[in-house]
């Protein structure tokens, strides 16, 4: 067992001593993961939207002001090219087309069209959709009630000075601002609570992705690992190893010890970063975290051994460690959330250790997870790993 | 001239040969973009998994009405039309609702308090009731899906309550009033109310001069994205053989023949742009063999393949130029990959748009490949991309004369 | 006339401060001969080889080859030489002939010419029958003799080797050594670094002896041997009375020096061929039995260690 952490350190420090390779394993995943926290971490920002008004009504500059008061869009005014425009080159998350008989529609009360241009698929789209059709169904929906509310005046018969249709008109315009009013002021209105979070308090973008981001590089390391590994073996120091008194089993787990720690620091780090600078609040349950942290490393390091047990040249392991990271982080959710995934996808995912660990961060962060919920993670990546080293001992490769 | 394209011609075979980085080059992208398209339910739009959602209804009715408003929010949840959006559960009380969502059971719950109906239905213009949307945080898009919808619904009952309300400002006396009242708000709900009186559609947008706006098959804007990441390893690949090539002696010795050392690195340049050029050839034509994916006009495609390998190509050599050891180069080198990747959106599509996140695609080649790839594959031209294609084409530019630099130093 | 003419080559690596790994050589090697640079392990032979390859660029100093400056005509230079250097340098995963052929491109040939030099390459270092095979798969001494073939594809005028037989098997030595000098016969001029002292022995007309960085003799074998006398030197070993043996022996003619080390008695003398029988003699006149007795003709080690104090092989 001695023989194992003696070999661990010997990694270690051979790692520390190339500088080069030392300084991109922390400094690269810090450096992105500080770049990406300044721009997300402030809080979501206002979706741009670009609208043209090709109406010029009443009805239609009306919902143009509604939209400009959102705290969710951002209105740029633009020609209809020129919207399309903004929307295909990214400028846009979305835009907004009134058509011409906008006003007159909905003054009408007959069905008024507006046509919304996005890419499809994209979040901030969906978004901005949803918020356009919650201005202008309100809208609308003042219009509606007036007139309705003048119909039916009508028909019961209940004010005989309404008799015609134009003072069907007259009568809904005025019945308008009480609609207005009674709409501005609804009865029942919607209560968003987020499970988890201290009330009121909406994560924001960045502190859903920093786990993903984390797992995504921690499995990128599996390279260096590995890598180093495969040299040992090419220059023949690793058999020579076999002609001391070191096991076999005592070689591959101490080499396994030295990818665990190196993993484990990293992982520090990156927590670190995303716990005092972005408030991003890991350390709310420091034990679950911990556990966290402990199924993570034990996952990269056994799996970084095995491919370097299994594959003959860097380039090899290079080749299979980028696209197994790679294929690995997308199914885990470290890239988009599952949930926009098929059902299939979602259950190849959590056969994953990956996908359980990355749940089990992101629920500590937000929904407050204890050390019991975490559980469940910290199993699945135990039985995961247990499986990589054994396999790793049985075929590991001594000499090429 | 012939010495560079024997270097060349050279390495092209070498790399032929070498089964690893062509598992890199050509496999790797292929089934990772068949997996993410799989993912996201093939080649059409975004097929996502239904939302859960729990339904707690305490709502207790009110006199006026015989079905309560709370059924028929409920109802509108479990209409068939959103079966494949929503998949709705019931349960007997709030608590148990919340509780759904806190162990994962449910992404959001519905909790419809017990005056909802008397509120909602009620003749009082004070009163005021909540839906409460009890969400997991992590599971943003099925959240705003349910906002969207129970907004919905509720505008349709404030509407038709706004209805009442003018009707009764407008008649006169106790008795109408009321009377017309009810009916206002019987007229709203059976005109269709908002939902049929605000008909929003969308589309993709539309370029001018274009006749059809072509939807891009989500696989294709994957594939383009790994494509672009792979290329990165592909040049990366033959670059690295500088360095493999100076250890074992080869490239010094080819320094003791007379072909001059412009030749000799020309020649090992032109191997990484011809190579990774290949590769693209390869990766286009199976993309549109295996996902039938329409990469668009011709000459925006030819463009943008050949910026992409000179980008590959200079990074590659710059990152090379930049590291002693070949294993030192292969793991760098994937790491800056991987931030440029991540960074320029290889991985989630140029679907995010508009604020920090399109800020930082700019400051990535790749990112702005991308782009052109994405307006390319709707239909665009060369006349389209030309930024997309001239802002890489300077990184290239940047990435190679400081590789030269470099290079040229430590072999001088 | 000297087709390679070096003058006071210097290379210093990192100055001011940096090794100085060659410091002043100076030598000619006359057209059709075999040099060897004779020196251990660090003394700036293959230094002196890679400047002499314009690979490397002397700190101070030039050396002509054929008539082009290293400094200055490099690239004329390298038409002139074919350089073998000491580890294999060659594409694994190519063939013998894909290698050729590669090389031959680097170093102008196209074309017939091409592929008829390749074919007088293999037949030169006998691998026709593998020229197929990816010379990974190659054992040791074939990968040496394609490490040389590729030197000599364009004909060079003037054949370097840096340390070619190092680690390889007694056959493929012998092969090796047999092919240089064949090539020699057929007029090539051969730049030989070695650290073998037989080697330069057998191959060489002149052989230059270097030691950290310096040149410290230059000559044939016969001129460096007298370096050191004409004396062989004589070890034995005796039953009984080693002083008394070596005192006698003192007294015998043709012994011009004698020691005592531990347990032998050393000496040096004119012609062993003579004086042996007579050191017999005297041994048996005094009832003295020679149980062991070790004859060493004048040799470069032996000029090595006089001129250095050191062994050649450290």
């Amino acid at each position: 067992m001695r023989y194992a952490w003696i070999l661990a350190g010997k990694d270690l420090l051979q790692t520390v001593r190339d500088k080069l390779s030392f300084i991109f394993i922390l400094v690269m995943p810090l450096a992105f993961t500080l770049f990406f926290g300044l721009l997300f971490g402030g809080g979501s920002d206002r979706l741009p939207l670009a609208v043209n008004d090709a109406d010029g009504g009443a009805a239609a500059k009306q919902l143009v002001a509604a939209l400009q008061d959102s705290s969710v869009v951002k209105v740029t005014l633009e020609g209809a090219s020129d919207a399309e425009r903004a929307v295909d080159d990214d400028k846009a998350a979305a835009a907004l087309l009134i058509p011409k008989a906008y006003s007159a529609d909905v003054e009408a009360g007959r069905a008024a069209r507006l046509t919304i241009v996005a890419t499809e698929g994209s979040s901030g789209a969906a978004t901005v959709a949803s918020e356009v059709r919650s201005v202008a169904g309100e809208q609308v929906a003042v219009e509606l009630a007036a007139r309705a509310a003048a119909e039916a005046v009508r028909s019961t018969g209940s004010a005989s000075h309404i008799s015609s249709e134009g003072a069907v008109e007259e009568s809904a315009a005025r019945a308008r601002p009480v609609a207005a009013q009674v709409l501005a002021q609804p009865a029942a209105t919607v209560d968003v609570v987020e499970a988890g979070t201290a009330a009121g308090q909406v994560p924001s973008g960045f502190v859903l992705s920093s786990p993903g981001m984390l797992v995504n590089f921690i499995m990128f390391s599996l390279i260096t690992a590995g890598v180093a590994l495969i040299l040992e073996r090419g220059n023949g120091t690793l058999q020579r190893l076999m002609t001391t008194r070191v096991r076999r089993w005592e070689l591959i787990g101490g080499k396994a010890a030295g990818m665990f720690i190196l993993t484990f620091a990293q992982q520090i780090l990156l927590l670190g970063v995303g716990q005092l600078f972005f408030g991003v609040d890991y350390l709310r349950d420091p034990a679950a975290l911990f556990l966290m942290m402990v199924s993570l490393s034990l996952v990269a390091s056994t799996l970084g051994l095995l491919l370097a047990a299994v594959l003959k040249s860097e380039q090899a392991l290079i080749a299979t460690s980028v696209i197994v990271s790679m294929a690995v982080s997308a199914l885990s959710g470290a890239w988009f959330p599952l949930e926009i995934t098929g059902p299939a996808f979602q259950f190849v995912g959590h056969l994953l250790p990956t996908a359980w660990i990355l749940d089990g961060l992101r629920g500590i962060v937000v929904r407050g997870f204890d050390v019991a919920d975490v559980l469940p993670a910290l199993g699945v990546a135990v039985v995961w790993s247990a499986a990589f080293f054994v396999l790793a001992v049985w075929r590991f490769r001594l000499s090429d | 001239m012939t010495k560079i394209i024997a270097i060349a011609w050279k390495d092209l075979r070498s790399t032929a040969r070498n089964v690893p980085a062509l598992v890199m080059m050509l496999l790797a992208p292929l089934a990772l973009a068949a997996l993410l398209g799989f993912a996201f339910g093939g080649g059409g739009g975004f097929d996502i998994a239904a939302t859960k959602v729990t339904v707690a209804n305490e709502d207790e009715g009110s006199p006026s009405s015989i079905v309560t408003a709370g059924c028929v929010v409920a109802g509108i949840l479990e209409s068939p039309d959103l079966k494949d959006v929503l998949e709705v559960t019931r349960k007997s009380s709030a608590e148990a609702a919340r509780t759904a969502v806190d162990d994962g059971k449910a992404a959001v719950a519905v909790i419809i308090p017990a005056d909802f109906s008397a509120v909602v239905y009620g003749g009082g213009t004070t009163a005021r009731t909540q839906v409460e949307l009890y969400e997991n945080p992590t599971q943003e898009v099925g959240g705003s899906i349910v906002e969207g919808v129970v907004g919905q619904a509720l505008l349709e009952f404030n509407g038709a309550r706004a209805a009442a309300a003018g009707a009764v400002a407008l008649s006169g006396g106790d008795r109408e009033a009321a009377l017309a009242a009810a009916k206002a708000a019987e007229q709203f709900t059976r005109s269709g109310g908002v939902t049929a009186g605000l008909q929003i559609s969308q589309r993709p947008p539309q370029l001018p001069g274009d006749k059809s706006a072509q939807d891009i098959s989500i696989t294709g804007s994957i594939l383009a994205g790994m494509m672009v990441f792979f290329m990165f390893f592909g040049a990366a690949n033959v670059a690295r053989t500088i360095l493999d090539e100076d250890r074992a002696g080869t490239l010094p010795r080819l320094f003791t023949t007379p072909t001059s050392y412009g030749a000799i690195l020309g020649g090992k340049f032109t191997s990484v742009f011809v190579t990774v050029t290949i590769q693209a050839v390869v990766l286009l034509v199976a993309g549109r063999l295996i996902f039938g994916i329409e990469w668009g006009r011709m000459d925006a495609v030819v463009l943008l393949t050949l910026v992409a390998a000179g980008v590959s190509s200079g990074l590659a050599l710059l990152v090379i130029s930049l590291t002693r050891t070949p294993a030192q180069a292969g793991a760098i080198g994937a790491g800056v990959y991987l931030v440029l990747a991540l960074a320029g959106g290889n991985f989630t599509g140029t679907a995010q748009a508009g604020g920090a996140f399109g800020i930082v695609q700019k400051f990535t080649p790749n990112g702005w490949l991308l782009q052109g790839w994405d307006t390319t594959m709707r239909g665009g031209g060369s006349g389209d991309i030309r930024w997309q294609l001239l802002v890489p084409l300077g990184f290239a530019v940047a990435f190679f004369f400081f590789a030269v630099l470099r290079i040229r130093r430590r072999f001088a | 006339m000297s087709i390679v003419e070096v003058k006071e080559l210097r290379k210093q690596y990192d100055p001011p401060k940096g090794v100085l790994a060659v410091d002043g050589v100076s030598f000619d090697i006359a057209e059709g001969e075999i040099f060897s640079l004779l020196g251990p392990n660090g003394a700036g032979k293959s230094t002196t080889i890679s400047m002499l390859s314009c690979l490397l660029k002397p700190t101070d100093g030039d050396a002509m080859i054929a008539g082009n400056s290293i400094v200055h005509q490099s690239l004329a230079v390298k038409e002139t030489i074919g350089v073998v250097p000491q580890d294999i340098a060659l594409y694994p995963d190519m063939s013998a002939r894909e290698n050729l052929l590669f090389w031959g491109r680097m170093y102008g040939l196209s074309g017939d010419a091409l592929k008829k030099r390749v074919d007088e390459v293999l037949e030169l270092v006998m691998l026709v029958d593998r020229q197929k095979d990816r010379v990974e798969k190659f054992s040791g001494g074939m990968k040496r003799r394609v490490n040389i073939g590729v030197a000599l594809l364009h004909k060079p005028r003037v054949l370097y080797l840096d340390e070619p037989t190092v680690g390889i098997d007694p056959q493929s030595r012998r092969s090796i050594l047999d092919g240089i000098l064949a090539l020699r016969d057929q007029g090539m001029t051969i730049l030989y670094t070695t650290h073998y002292m037989a080697e330069a022995q057998e191959l060489s007309d002149r052989i230059a002896i270097v030691d950290h960085g310096k040149m410290i003799a230059n000559g044939t074998h016969e001129e460096l041997v007298k370096i050191v006398g004409e004396e062989a030197r004589v070890e034995a070993r005796v039953d009984r009375d080693l002083a008394g043996v070596a005192e006698r022996w003192r007294e015998v003619e043709g012994v011009v020096k004698v020691d005592r080390e531990e347990d032998d008695v050393v000496l040096l003398a004119r012609d062993p061929n003579e004086v042996l029988p007579r050191l017999f003699e005297s041994a048996a006149a005094a009832g003295v039995r020679i149980t062991e007795i070790n004859v060493t003709e004048p040799n470069l080690e032996m000029v090595f260690l006089h001129l250095t104090g050191r062994a050649l092989r450290d």
